[in-house]
């Protein structure tokens, strides 16, 4: 390993899962935090703490200059970002660079692409990746049937210089365009002084599908499988699982083509996610966007495949040829993990920062738990309210999703509120056990249940 | 009132913390707590006070590991104490401590040196961005704690100055 010193930019449990990798890999590891992070558990793990600024973020996680400072100061030969934070700003790859400390991600030009919507679908479309069908600019009714009836029913009709649901509305037949085009139009003139509008493809019942991806920097990029991140609350994934049970095993092919073609033709360096929407009812996969960091939920891809990503991030960044073949490369098993929050879903999802009196997560064979949390625990109110990250194994869906239910109901954590009751409702749905979900699911079906169940 | 253990400072600062209180003062026979929202603020503004000030945030005491020799030493964990009646500027954040505004410029400060709250008494360096801090108090520097060019951390103490009576 050419890495000896690593500079952990993070905190919470990622930073924690950071240092638990470098220090498998032999890899020091100086953690910087905020004032507020001073006793937190990755500032006990850590070789080195260097407390960087006050609690909020702006000051301190945020701040690039001070976090790369401090990695020269302290003689780190890398840094890792973790995710959220800066870690998908190119600022702190330039930084890095600069300073001669080996950035634990993609180039910083890679994060700058992908970072714009608009060039990274050109990016994709480049590549040969399906993206959501669509035209250009549609000027009349006529031409709006006549477009609809080549997409499909049923579309969404957008205003092309604006968001914000302004100008936009959904027809599933020709009627509704007729009634809908000209009012659509005038409302996208008055919102934004043009009234153009373009039509898409609607994705009706649409699953989350991201494939975790890495690649050496030089072209070659292999995939672990794809998640299913379905379960979301705006837009907030929830539960995600690996792989995607229901995906057949062809268009399953060519989604995971789809991400390694994209990534290739950028020679991506480093873990990367391609996020689709899976298009259930026309078994079709639709690029989103590409995520240029580890993410939150890696730890379902890392237990259906038996690869420690994050120390293969560390292995890629020191310029070890780490990356496996893609036959070597194999998913057996299911995985499902759950965001452990701190908030009261039965308030309205607010966060509940405190200190923890009692920390006791499930043991046992196929659970994994990723935190910084345990008994005494002072949440700070100034961060993410994620404090742990549940993920169970098992050979199949149902054993997990059995298994998930037994974890779920042995989790205790006291002194503060916890988004606990709804996961366990969550998993206790019919719906959810015969995998018959979608990414409005939980908002349309199962939050306005939740809520009764809790009055 | 017998005295608090420091589990009980712990939960009256964090109580401080999270309250929307300006200011809190404590006294019992052997110890007095002044804990204040304004920087600025150096005592109680009723009584003249001798006992040692305590800012709204526990110090890391646990010493970190040893790292190898090429790491800069590691100073926060083995902080000087403010002698009582005695004051500290604190970094305002992590960077690099420099006593004078350029290399071989005159320092801003010597020990014994009359300050007044504006007087700058070093300047702290981040990635070519340099802020000089100022005294807050009028008074008498009476120990520079780091040297210069080495690393401080949010809060480090770098300046102990008596104040003006």
């Amino acid at each position: 390993m050419t890495i000896k010193r690593t500079l952990v930019a993070n905190r919470g449990e990622i930073a924690v899962r950071v240092i638990r990798a470098a220090h498998a890999l032999g890899i020091e590891a100086v953690q910087v935090v905020s004032a507020a992070d001073r006793e937190s558990e990755a500032a006990r793990l850590a070789d080195r703490v260097v407390v960087i600024g006050p609690a909020q973020s702006k000051q301190s996680y945020l701040n690039a200059k001070l976090i790369v400072h401090a990695a020269m100061q302290t003689g780190c030969d890398a840094l890792h970002p973790g995710y959220g934070f800066l870690s998908e700003r190119a600022e702190l790859a330039q930084l890095c660079d600069a300073n001669g400390i080996t950035f634990v991600g993609p180039a910083a030009e890679t994060i700058d692409a992908l970072g714009d919507k608009l060039r990274s679908r050109a990016i994709a479309g480049a590549a040969g990746v399906p993206l959501v069908p669509g035209t250009d600019k549609i000027s009349s009714v006529s031409a709006a049937h006549s477009a609809a009836d080549k997409l499909g029913y049923p579309v969404l009709m957008k205003a092309s210089a604006g968001g914000g649901g302004r100008g936009m509305f959904v027809a599933r037949n020709a009627d509704v365009i007729t009634s809908s085009f000209d009012a659509a139009s005038n409302e996208a003139k008055e919102a934004f002084g043009d009234g153009t509008l373009y039509m898409e493809t609607y994705v009706e019942n649409a699953r989350h599908v991201e494939v975790q991806a890495v690649g050496d920097g030089r072209g070659r990029v292999v995939h672990f499988g794809e998640r299913d991140c379905s379960v979301q609350r705006r837009f907030q994934k929830v539960i995600e699982e690996a792989p995607c049970a229901l995906m057949p095993a062809k268009l399953r092919g060519e989604l995971h083509e789809a991400a390694v073609k994209l990534l290739s033709s950028m020679k991506y360096r480093n873990a990367g996610t391609v996020e689709f929407l899976y298009d259930v009812n026309r078994q079709a996969v639709y690029f989103i966007e590409v995520n240029t960091r580890i993410q939150v939920e890696h730890p379902v891809s890392e237990q259906v495949t038996g690869f420690d990503l994050v120390q293969m991030q560390f292995r890629i960044a020191g310029g070890e040829p780490a990356l496996p073949r893609q036959d070597q490369i194999k998913v057996g098993r299911h995985a499902i993990e759950c965001r452990i929050n701190a908030e009261d879903a039965s308030k309205n999802f607010m966060p509940s920062p405190g200190r923890i009196t009692r920390w006791a997560p499930p043991q046992g064979a196929g659970i994994r738990v990723d935190s910084h949390c345990h008994d005494g625990y002072l949440v700070p109110p100034y961060y993410d309210s994620m404090i742990a990250k549940l993920i169970v194994t098992a050979d199949d869906r149902p054993a997990c999703v059995e298994r998930l239910r037994g974890a779920l109901a042995h989790f205790e954590i006291d002194g503060l509120a916890t988004n606990l009751p709804l996961l366990r409702f969550i998993v206790a749905q019919s719906d959810f056990a015969a995998n018959k979900i979608h990414t409005r699911w939980l908002e349309q079906d199962v939050l306005p249940g939740f809520q009764q169940d809790q009055a | 009132m017998p005295n608090p253990t420091p589990a009980d400072i712990e939960n009256l600062i964090e109580l401080f913390n999270r309250s929307d209180w300006d200011e809190m003062h404590l006294k019992t026979d052997e110890l007095e707590i002044f804990l204040s929202n304004d920087p600025q603020a150096r005592r109680p503004s009723a009584s003249a006070v001798a006992a040692p000030v305590i800012a709204p945030v526990v110090m890391n005491t646990s010493a970190p590991a040893a790292l190898a020799a090429s790491a800069p030493a590691a100073s926060h964990a083995t902080e000087t104490t403010i002698p009582a009646g005695m004051l500290g500027v604190r970094a305002p954040n992590l960077g690099t401590f420099y006593r004078a505004p350029k290399p071989g410029a005159p320092v801003y400060v010597e020990v014994g040196q009359a300050v007044e709250a504006d007087t700058e008494v070093c300047l702290i360096e981040v990635m070519k961005l340099f802020t000089p801090v100022k005294s807050g108090v009028k008074g008498t520097v009476r120990q520079i704690v780091v040297n210069d060019g080495s690393m401080v951390e949010y809060e480090q103490l770098l300046v102990i100055i008596e104040p003006a009576a």
